[in-house]
C-alpha cells in the first residue's frame, strides 16, 4: 500500500525540526539544506510552505530520469539510486512539484522515500502537523485541506476546501 | 582540519573594516574545552582585545558574534546565537541573544565565530557562504528599515533562504539603546550593539550554508537528546508548556501582575489596574493569526499577529514580547494594544531595544508630570502618562536622533545627567541599562540579578523563578530540602545569593551552549546535568561528561564577565539598585510595602562567588583554581584581586 505525506500547515510552526530530523536520517548529519523535506518560507506575508515528494501516481522524476536511477524500493516507493544518478538535473527540471532536488554536497538527486514506513520528519514534529495518510481518496482530501492555509494567504482560495 | 571537536563549525573569521579584509581561522581547542562558546568564549576574546581605552563607538571596539556548539544541532530549543562588545549604553560588557534561524545558518555557512574590529569607510555588509566570506557594500542599505534591509539583501543573491541579522536607521544614527534584529522580527536588542555595528558602518550579516554539523557520537548524542526531551514532557510542565504556545511571553502580562512585579508608571509601582487591556487574552482573542518557533524548537513561544483597520494597522508582524508590552504599556500607563503592537514594530524596523525605548519614554513622561520638563523641553508634545500617539512619535524622533529625541536617544542614565537637578531620581537603571519589567520590591532576589548582572539592570542572567511561580520540589533537589521553605518566600532574603550565583552560572552556560532560556529559566526543567549529558555526546569533549569541570566551567565564564567589569572601574557600589527600587516601598499591588535587602544577598553572592565582600573583586586563589591565572596577572598588580 503506497502512503503520502501530510503537512497542516495550521499546526505547523515553520520550525524546520523536520529538516534536521530528514538530513540526520539520511546524511547523519545536522544540515537542513540536504533534507528531502523543504520547509519555504515568505515571512512578509506569513507563508509557510512545506515541500516533499507527492509520491505520484505517476512520476515526471523517473520519467525524465536518462539513466533509471529513480527505482522503487521494495515498499513501493520511488528512491534515487545514488550510485547510478549523475546528477544531470533533468529529473528536477520535470518535476513540477519541487518534489526532487540536487543534493549540494554529493551534487545526486535526492527525495523523500518514507524512510522504510516510518518518517523521521512525522517523529521530529513537536507540534503534530506531519502524519502518513494512504493514497486513498480520504488521504489525498486530508494532504489538500492540511495546505489550504497557504493558498488562503495567497489569495488562491477564500474558503476552506469543500470535502 | 586539526580541531578536534564536532558539532562546533570549526572555523572562526576574523573580519577588519578598516582594511577590508576578512581572514578564515581555524576554532581555538581552548576556547571550546574551557569556555564552551557564546558567552564564554565571546569574554575571552573581549577580554584579550579589549582595554580601558577602548571607546564603545570607536574602530578599536570589537563585536564578537558567537554561536555555541549546540546551535544548530537539533536541540530544543538551540536555533539562538549572541553578539557581544564593550557596551556604548553602560561602559562596560555588553551582550544580547536572540532567537531565530540564523544562528544554525551562521554554522552551516562554516563558521562558529565572526570577531569584527575597525571602521569601514562606507557601509558594508558581511556575506557567509559555505566557509567563504566577503565584505559586500551595503551603500544602497543605508538608511533602509530592517525588513526592507533583509528583503534587499535577498534579491540581491537572488536567495530567499538567506537568514540576516542586522541594524536599522537606529543603529546607523548610533541610538545608544538599538539593537541587532534577526530575520525580521527578532531582536538581539538590549545594550546597544547596534550602535556598535553603526559605528563600524556595518549593516549586517547575511549566511546561507549547506555545510551541515556532525555529531561525535550521533546515537549516543540523539539518546541524550530524547532524555531531556523526556524531562520536559513531565505532566508538571504541561501547563506551563500549553501556556508557551499559547500565549508565549504575553502571559507574563497576567501572571506578573498577580504578584505585583509588573513595572508601572516608570516604575512607580508594580500593579496594573488596566493590565487584562494589554494582554494576555486579548491578543489570543483577537490579533493572533499563527503560531511560530525558532530553529528546531519544541516550546514555540513566538506568534504572528494581524491588526486591521484602527489607528494602527498591520499586515502579519511578529507579536510583542511581555517586556514590549511592559515597556511602551503599563510602564507609560498606555492600554492602548494596538498601539504598542505598532510601537514594538516599528522598533524591529528602525532595530530599537524595546526595552530601553520604552523605559527612556516612561522616564520623559515622569520628568513631564513632576514639571522638570515641559512642552518647551518636548517639541510641543503631551507626555502625560498613557498618550499613546505622544509615545509613538517619540519612538521616530529617538530613531532619527531629532529634537527631545537626541537626549532620549542616550538612555536614561545620561539624559538625566544632561538634564541635571532631579531627574537622575527617575533614571530607572542599573549600570546605565534600563531595568526590564520586574521589581526587587515585589521579588527580592530579582534585586540580587539586577544588581549583579554584568550588562545591567535586566533579568537575563540570573533570573530565578523558583520562588517567583513556586516549584518547592526544584528548590529542595537543587539547595537541599532543609533551605526549600526559605527559598520559596519571595520576599525573603534568606538563601538568595546563593541561588542568583547558582542560576548565574547555570545561564552563563546557557548563553555559551547557545540555547534559550526557556526550558532553563522557565520551566526550570533543564540544569548542569543536561550539559554533562548532552554535551560530550555531541562534541567528544570528555571532560564535560563531569558534573564538576561543567559546574567549574559555569563559573569560569561568570568569573570572566565580571574581571572584564572589575577592569573598567566595577566594583560593589556599582552592584547597586536604583534609589527607587532600594528605597521606595512598593506603594500600591499585592506586593505593597515591599523593599529588597540588597545589602544581605550580596554578602552571601559574594561568599558563593569566591569574591571579597568590600569590594566585590574576585579571590586570586578563585581564579586559579577557575584557570583565570591571566586574569589575576592584570587584576593583580591593580588591587583588584583579594
Amino acid at each position: 500500500m503506497k502512503e503520502i505525506l501530510t503537512i497542516d500547515l495550521e499546526l505547523c510552526t515553520g520550525c524546520r525540526n523536520c529538516e534536521l530530523a530528514c538530513s540526520v536520517a539520511h546524511t547523519q548529519s545536522f544540515n537542513p539544506k540536504r533534507s528531502r523535506i523543504q520547509i519555504l518560507k515568505d515571512e512578509v506575508r506569513n507563508l509557510v510552505v512545506p515541500m516533499v515528494c507527492l509520491q505520484c501516481e505517476k512520476p515526471l522524476c523517473q520519467e525524465a530520469c536518462p539513466n533509471g536511477a529513480i527505482v522503487e524500493n521494495e515498499h513501493g516507493i520511488l528512491f534515487v539510486k545514488e550510485e547510478i544518478c549523475i546528477g544531470c538535473m533533468n529529473c528536477v527540471t520535470a518535476c513540477i512539484y519541487g518534489g526532487i532536488a540536487i543534493d549540494p554536497q554529493t551534487k545526486k538527486a535526492v527525495k523523500c522515500d518514507l524512510c522504510n514506513g516510518d518518517p523521521a520528519c512525522v517523529k521530529a514534529c513537536d507540534y503534530g502537523a506531519i502524519s502518513v495518510a494512504s493514497t486513498k481518496p480520504e488521504g489525498l482530501h486530508q494532504r489538500r485541506k492540511a495546505v489550504s492555509p497557504a493558498f488562503q494567504t495567497l489569495g488562491l482560495q477564500i474558503e476552506e476546501v469543500q470535502e | 582540519m586539526t580541531f578536534p571537536y564536532k558539532g562546533y563549525a570549526g572555523y572562526y573569521l576574523e573580519v577588519d573594516l578598516t582594511k577590508g579584509e576578512v581572514h578564515k581561522k581555524e576554532m581555538e581547542k581552548e576556547w571550546a574545552r574551557l569556555y564552551l562558546g557564546g558567552s564564554g568564549v565571546s569574554s575571552k576574546i573581549l577580554w584579550e582585545r579589549t582595554t580601558v581605552e577602548t571607546d564603545p563607538l570607536s574602530p578599536d571596539n570589537v563585536v564578537v558574534v558567537g554561536t555555541g556548539p549546540i546551535t544548530g544541532a537539533m536541540f530544543s530549543p538551540s536555533g539562538r546565537m549572541m553578539f557581544a562588545a564593550r557596551g556604548p549604553l553602560t561602559g562596560v560588557w555588553a551582550e544580547s541573544h536572540v532567537g531565530g534561524f540564523m544562528g544554525p545558518e551562521i554554522k552551516y555557512a562554516g563558521f562558529d565565530f565572526v570577531i569584527i574590529t575597525g571602521r569601514s569607510k562606507k557601509p558594508v555588509y558581511l556575506f557567509l557562504r559555505d566557509g567563504k566570506a566577503e565584505l559586500l557594500d551595503a551603500s544602497h542599505l543605508w538608511g533602509q528599515e530592517t525588513d526592507t534591509t533583509t528583503k534587499m539583501i535577498r534579491e540581491d543573491h537572488k536567495d530567499p533562504s538567506i537568514e540576516t541579522a542586522v541594524i536599522g536607521p537606529a543603529g546607523e544614527n548610533q541610538v545608544l539603546y538599538s539593537g541587532i534584529i534577526v530575520d525580521f522580527y527578532r531582536a538581539a536588542g538590549r545594550a546597544g550593539l547596534g550602535a556598535v555595528l553603526g559605528s563600524k558602518n556595518m549593516k549586517g550579516i547575511a549566511a546561507s550554508g549547506s555545510l551541515g554539523l556532525e555529531a561525535y557520537d550521533m546515537e549516543k548524542y540523539l539518546e541524550a537528546n530524547a532524555q531531556e526531551m523526556e524531562k520536559l514532557k513531565d505532566p508538571l510542565w504541561k501547563d506551563s508548556l500549553a501556556s508557551l504556545r499559547k500565549y508565549g511571553t504575553t502571559d507574563l502580562v497576567a501572571i506578573i501582575n498577580e504578584i505585583g512585579r509588573l513595572p508601572t508608571k516608570n516604575h512607580w509601582t508594580g500593579f496594573y489596574e488596566d493590565a487584562d487591556d494589554i494582554g494576555p487574552e486579548i491578543i489570543a482573542e483577537k490579533y493572533r493569526i499563527a503560531q511560530e518557533a525558532c530553529h528546531g524548537c519544541a516550546v514555540g513561544c513566538k506568534y504572528v499577529i494581524r491588526v486591521k483597520g484602527g489607528k494602527y494597522p498591520t499586515e502579519p508582524i511578529g507579536g510583542p514580547e511581555y517586556e514590549t508590552l511592559m515597556a511602551f504599556g503599563s510602564n507609560c500607563m498606555n492600554n492602548d494594544i494596538e498601539s504598542i503592537f505598532h510601537m514594538g514594530k516599528r522598533c524591529d524596523l528602525l532595530g530599537l531595544d524595546t526595552i530601553s525605548c520604552g523605559k527612556t519614554i516612561s522616564f520623559a513622561m515622569e520628568l513631564y508630570e513632576k514639571g522638570i520638563w515641559t512642552k518647551e523641553d518636548t517639541d510641543g508634545l503631551d507626555l502625560t502618562w498613557g498618550n499613546a500617539e505622544a509615545q509613538v512619535e517619540l519612538v521616530e524622533k529617538i530613531a532619527k536622533r531629532e529634537g527631545v529625541g537626541k537626549i532620549l536617544s542616550n538612555g536614561v542614565r545620561k539624559a538625566a545627567e544632561q538634564i541635571g537637578g532631579d531627574a537622575w531620581k527617575y533614571a530607572i537603571h542599573v549600570k546605565g541599562l534600563e531595568a526590564s519589567g520586574q521589581d526587587p520590591r515585589a521579588h527580592q532576589s530579582i534585586g540580587l540579578t539586577y544588581a549583579t548582572n554584568v550588562r545591567g539592570a535586566d533579568h537575563l542572567r540570573s533570573i530565578s523563578c523558583i520562588e517567583e511561580l513556586g516549584y518547592p520540589k526544584i528548590a529542595g533537589d537543587r539547595f537541599g530540602p532543609e533551605k526549600a521553605e526559605a527559598i520559596l518566600e519571595i520576599m525573603s532574603p534568606k538563601h538568595k545569593g546563593e541561588v542568583i550565583w547558582d542560576m548565574e552560572d547555570l545561564y552563563a552556560l546557557v548563553d555559551s551552549a547557545v540555547i534559550c532560556k526557556y526550558t532553563t529559566m522557565w520551566p526550570p526543567v533543564f540544569y548542569y546535568d543536561t550539559f554533562v549529558n548532552v554535551i560530550p555526546a555531541l562534541t567528544g569533549m570528555e571532560e564535560w561528561g563531569n558534573p564538576k569541570y561543567v559546574r567549574l566551567a559555569g563559573q569560569r565564564i561568570s568569573h570572566l564577565r565580571r574581571a572584564f567589569n572589575h577592569r573598567l572601574g566595577i566594583t560593589r557600589k556599582d552592584e547597586n539598585l536604583p534609589p527607587r527600587l532600594l528605597s521606595e516601598p512598593m506603594p500600591t499591588g499585592p506586593a505593597k510595602g515591599g523593599l529588597p535587602d540588597l545589602s544581605e544577598m550580596l554578602d552571601e553572592y559574594y561568599e558563593f562567588r569566591g569574591c571579597d565582600r568590600e569590594t566585590g573583586y574576585p579571590k586570586e586563589t578563585k581564579l586559579k583554581e577557575l584557570q583565570l591565572d591571566f586574569v589575576v596577572d592584570e587584576l593583580k598588580p591593580k588591587g583588584m584581586t583579594r
